[in-house]
């Protein structure tokens, strides 16, 4: 059972540096891509934009190598479901934009909304295992049981 | 007569005394333990917060949209290229980048049809030009470097050059997710259309334009065009997303606003 935690902790967080990674390069593009949904007030999308992409890396990493699992899972889950909250606003307003999950903040004329279901499902059983990781934190080889010590 | 516990009893007690006694030495140790568990977990959310600040600041200094850009002499609205008379009744707004296939189709299928409203002084075409798919061209930034070589044609060269050089572009686009026509090539063009390589060759390589066409494809996104080409009549975006079905909405929509 607890090596469930490990491969959780290594999809989720491959995935989140993967999609952190791909934005870095192109901070100008983060910023559009937040800006597509039109859901965040102008003020913010540029901390937004250029903020969230260094935190998916954070938490890609940390729970790469269990370094505060269950506060990293509990941020992954905050972020995973403010995604689908978006993705699916985007998609109840007709939206037809690319999700920029994965860098890329706008594509040429395509039907964009035909992915939407697959973005939020993929988002789904991410959250799913990060819910895991909420509940079981604890997994082998993570820098927590060094750091944090369980004896009895 | 103080009465003597049996050895059993004494024996008893010590062993509660001494339970009692490793009971509250494990409390002590647990408490301890979580002390310093906080510590070194506050130690470490300070660590990842500061990494997330250094990593915004970086970010964010690496974003230059916004800072000032000298436009190119002739552009209108800060980022628009103008075609045609500028007191036709219908504007025609289009919204492209060089590198994306669906606007060359789309210059392709409707060029007939505004080029004989733009000759008759019905139409006036706004080209405002995105270099949003930079990435699709194995980091050698073709967007925004064919929009910095026709914001210097238009420049250097004037608008019917810029036209000219602008279809150009289109009639020789390069595959999205190649390299992109390279800067000698983009000189060459322009030369074709019209323009004198020493005046367009030095701005052409050295992307004189550049902040200008960042903060045009910003100015775009600002004005919610996430997807190209955005084709308006009018400042009203067309819908349709078959180029065919959006040509013939371009007709219709140029037609119902002459009619009005």
């Amino acid at each position: 059972m607890q090596w469930l935690g490990v491969l959780a902790r290594l999809v989720v967080g491959t995935v989140w540096v993967a999609a952190g990674a791909l934005k870095i390069p192109d901070p100008t593009e983060s910023v559009r891509a937040v800006r597509n949904y039109r859901i965040l007030p102008e003020a913010v999308v540029p901390l937004v934009g250029h903020s969230l992409p260094v935190l998916e890396v954070l938490i890609g990493v940390c729970l790469l190598v269990g370094l505060l699992v269950r506060a990293n899972a509990v941020v992954s889950c905050v972020l995973l479901l403010a995604f689908i909250a978006g993705i699916a606003s985007a998609w109840a307003r007709g939206l037809s934009i690319e999700c920029g999950c994965f860098g890329g903040g706008a594509g040429t004329l395509e039907d964009y909304a035909s992915k939407y279901p697959w973005e939020i499902a993929r988002d789904v059983g991410l959250l799913l295992a990060s819910g895991w990781l909420v509940l079981r934190p604890r997994s082998p080889w993570a820098l927590d049981n060094r750091l944090f010590p369980v004896d009895d | 007569m103080s009465k003597k516990k049996s050895n059993a009893t004494r024996r008893a007690e010590q062993l509660a005394t001494h339970e009692r006694a490793a009971e509250i030495r494990k409390a002590h140790e647990r408490k301890e333990r979580r002390r310093r568990n906080g510590f070194i977990a506050a130690g470490v959310v300070v660590v990842l917060a500061l990494v997330l600040g250094i990593g915004y600041a970086v970010q964010s200094s690496r974003d230059t949209t916004g800072q000032v850009a000298t436009p190119p002499a002739g552009v209108v609205d800060d980022y628009a290229v103008p075609r045609g008379d500028p007191e036709a009744p219908v504007t025609v707004t289009i919204y492209e980048d060089f590198m994306c296939p669906f606007c060359g189709q789309f210059e392709a299928a409707s060029r007939d049809l505004l080029s004989s409203y733009v000759d008759a002084g019905d139409v006036r075409v706004e080209y405002r030009v995105l270099s949003f798919l930079d990435r699709a061209s194995n980091g050698t930034d073709y967007s925004t470097r064919s929009m910095n070589a026709l914001a210097v044609v238009l420049d250097t060269a004037g608008p019917e050059v810029a036209w000219e050089f602008h279809d150009l572009l289109f009639e020789n686009q390069p595959e999205e997710g190649t390299d992109g026509l390279s800067d000698d090539e983009l000189v060459d063009l322009a030369v074709e259309a019209g323009a004198t390589r020493d005046r367009v060759a030095g701005p052409i390589e050295q992307r004189k334009f550049e902040q200008w066409v960042r903060n045009a494809t910003d100015a775009a996104n600002r004005a919610g065009v996430s997807s190209t080409p955005t084709v308006m009549v009018d400042g009203e975006p067309l819908e349709a997303t078959t180029i065919d079905a959006l040509v013939k909405e371009l007709d219709e929509a140029v037609q119902a606003a002459l009619g009005g």
